[in-house]
């Protein structure tokens, strides 16, 4: 299972795709089963550049009867800094940020791509 | 302090006003983004993990109460509440919205702030003392010095797109508190034996995949010969370093594949053609030196009555005093770190409401001078020993009297993955679980003196490499791991720490610290600090007691 992300030119909020619009929680993203409907929606993202930077497919897995990021990285995302629990989408609590905060698994996220120093 | 004149407050303000436009054309659609990031990179805008950062700039990490307090209604406005200062002596806000940017930068101008070469190919915010000016150790004023490179290299043509960034640290005191010989150039004041000032010239240390201790090219440069000396490091490195792999761009790769030998020919040969033309007048010096003419002491015995009392009378007091002040040049005063460190606190970030106090206090008591230093932690560079109680009190109300300065929970970290999109693992959470392991203060002193340090990645923003004890947090399959050094060192013994063995899991590291300092307590001699004793006994007695589970 897949999901699609990326970070809102305006504002660089994380957002994901769901059927054709950007959302910034992740519980409401759209989730891609199959490989081509998740690259249709990546191909059509990467040509929206007034609206999201670098937008890329992120994998999942189950965490509680629900869906998490598999990266670590994009779980933090996806929830905000561990550090400052009021900040970023965590602050919202609820069952969908419990199960990401709970979510185990790891792989190196797709996202850390290019990446130099500046 | 130094004060912008009328050209500077132009400048700033077509600046912010250029960016403002440079912003409405992207938002728009009419330049990509790949032609954008450079241009909001050369003004200190990222995008990172959760939103866009602003690195701003803090000249030698000198600020006065007007722009602190603007930093934190910046803060509060824009950005959640708080700051977070770096190992640049910078501050960065790290939940900018890119459309609020140009408004931001409206409001740095406006306090003569900016964030011009926080990012980008080119000559960075110079580092310096933060005691310039206090303390009784230095041979003449970083600052100055400081601020004449600072005029030079801002918008400098030739050099505004170097093969990598570059970064210059001054110090002038004997103990050395900016890392100068991890950075590209470091500047060691020095005073000959007829009473000429001059630089001791360190070119090529620095940190991040390939770390170095910079060698000394020069031993001894006159102070009035510095800016031709630095035009002929940046042209042969400009020149000659390595722009095909930015992994090996940085002028410490030049340096050591040339040899510090060879590489300090080709500058003295470059420098000769350079010539006294390249030099800044007397004049000039004389003309920067006068805005950081020194501040009007009072007359004062090296006693207060006020300050023994509060001592005696108040353990916390005295354990803050132990801790957090140094001695200042002039009797009757102090020189106050103010620790960013509190037990369980992310290093380095500081609320909106504990900068205005900072801002307050330096008004009321220090001067109107404020420092940030390179180990994340604040200074009031001027505060008079009858006056300590009191500032201590409202630092306490405010949270910000922890008595660690220099202490094991005095931890430098990076930002790490909790914000930022390089890294490989978090710093801030090893800072916290350490720092409350170690949260007896007691103990901590019993300790004394020992400097982690911590980087979620490789390019080592949190200097891990001359951490006492360095962390360097690494990917695993996606997972968490970190790896310990030990034996760095970024003061004037400067040394790259040695790899302690395999990387540890997140939830072993505040315990496996515990273990280094019951071993360094076991073994240590004399005076020993911890870095003493790893020097003397090497990396063995500690990597078994770390190790001794596995074996």
């Amino acid at each position: 299972m897949k999901a699609l992300t990326a970070n809102r030119l305006d504002d660089g909020e994380v957002v994901f795709w769901k059927s054709g619009r950007w959302v910034e929680r992740f519980a409401e993203a759209e989730l891609f089963a199959d490989p081509e409907t998740g690259e249709a929606a990546e191909a059509h993202a990467k040509n929206q550049p007034t609206a999201v930077v670098d937008a890329y497919l992120i994998d999942l897995v189950e965490s509680e009867g629900l869906w998490a990021p598999l990266s670590y990285r994009e779980r933090i995302r996806a929830l905000g800094p561990t550090n400052h629990l009021g900040h970023g989408k965590q602050a919202e609590g609820g069952a969908a940020i419990e199960a990401l905060q709970h979510a185990s698994g790891a792989a190196r996220s797709t996202g850390r791509v290019n990446l130099i120093k500046r | 302090m130094y004060q912008y004149d009328t050209l500077d407050k132009e400048f700033l303000a077509d600046r912010a006003a250029e960016f403002r436009e440079q912003v409405a054309r992207r938002l728009a659609g009419e330049i990509t983004e790949d032609q954008f990031k450079m241009i909001r990179l050369m003004n200190g805008l990222y995008l990172q993990l959760h939103a866009y950062m602003l690195r701003v700039a803090i000249p030698y990490g000198s600020l006065n109460p007007v722009q602190l307090r603007a930093l934190a209604e910046i803060g509060r406005k824009y950005d959640k509440g708080y700051g977070h200062f770096t190992t640049r002596q910078n501050l960065q806000f790290h939940w900018i919205k890119l459309a609020d940017t140009p408004a931001i930068l409206d409001e740095l101008a406006a306090v003569d702030m900016h964030a011009i070469q926080t990012s980008g190919n080119c000559i960075r915010n110079v580092t310096a003392d933060p005691y310039a000016g206090a303390t009784a150790e230095e041979i003449d004023d970083p600052r100055v010095w400081s601020e004449a490179i600072r005029q030079w290299s801002s918008l400098h043509p030739e050099f505004s797109f170097l093969p990598r960034k570059f970064k210059i640290a001054i110090t002038a005191s004997a103990k050395d508190r900016t890392a100068a010989k991890v950075h590209d150039i470091g500047l060691m004041v020095r005073r000959a034996r007829d009473g000429t000032l001059g630089f001791e010239v360190i070119v090529g240390g620095g940190l991040g995949r390939t770390p170095y201790v910079g060698p000394t090219i020069r031993e001894f440069l006159p102070a009035n010969r510095l800016f031709s000396y630095l035009e002929a490091v940046l042209r042969v490195y400009n020149r000659h370093g390595r722009r095909d792999n930015s992994y090996k761009a940085r002028i410490k790769i030049l340096v050591a594949a040339l040899g510090a030998e060879e590489f300090a020919r080709q500058v003295e040969a470059e420098w000769e053609k350079v010539g006294a033309a390249g030099d800044l007048p007397d004049t000039e010096i004389a003309r920067i030196r006068g805005a950081f003419a020194p501040t009007s002491f009072d007359t004062l015995v090296n006693r207060s009555e006020a300050f023994e009392e509060a001592k005696a009378a108040d353990p916390i007091f005295a354990r803050w005093a132990r801790n957090n002040l140094r001695p200042h040049k002039r009797p009757g005063y102090s020189i106050v770190e103010i620790s960013l460190k509190g037990i369980g606190d992310t290093p380095g970030d500081a609320s909106s409401d504990q900068m205005d106090l900072v801002a307050d206090l330096a008004e009321r008591y220090g001067q109107d001078d404020i420092r940030v230093t390179h180990e994340q932690n604040l200074v009031l560079p001027h505060v008079k020993l009858d006056d300590l109680a009191v500032v201590h009190a409202e630092l306490r109300r405010a949270g910000l009297a922890t008595p660690n300065v220099n202490l094991i929970s005095d931890i430098i970290a990076c930002p790490g993955l909790d914000y930022c999109a390089l890294a490989n693992a978090r710093a801030i959470p090893i800072a916290q679980d350490i720092a409350r392991k170690f949260e007896n203060q007691d103990r901590a002193e019993l300790i004394g003196e020992l400097k982690i340090k911590i980087s979620g990645c490789i390019n080592a923003c949190g200097h891990h490499h001359i951490g006492h004890i360095g962390i360097l947090g690494v990917d695993k399959k996606g997972e968490e791991f970190y790896q310990l050094t030990l034996g760095g060192s970024g003061a004037e013994d400067a040394a790259v720490g040695s790899m302690l063995g395999p990387a540890l899991p997140a939830n072993r590291v505040a315990e496996a610290i515990d273990v280094l300092v019951d071993v360094y307590l076991r073994e240590r001699q004399d005076e020993e600090r911890f870095l003493d004793t790893v020097r003397r006994t090497g990396v063995a007695p500690f990597k078994e007691a770390v190790y001794a589970d596995a074996n």
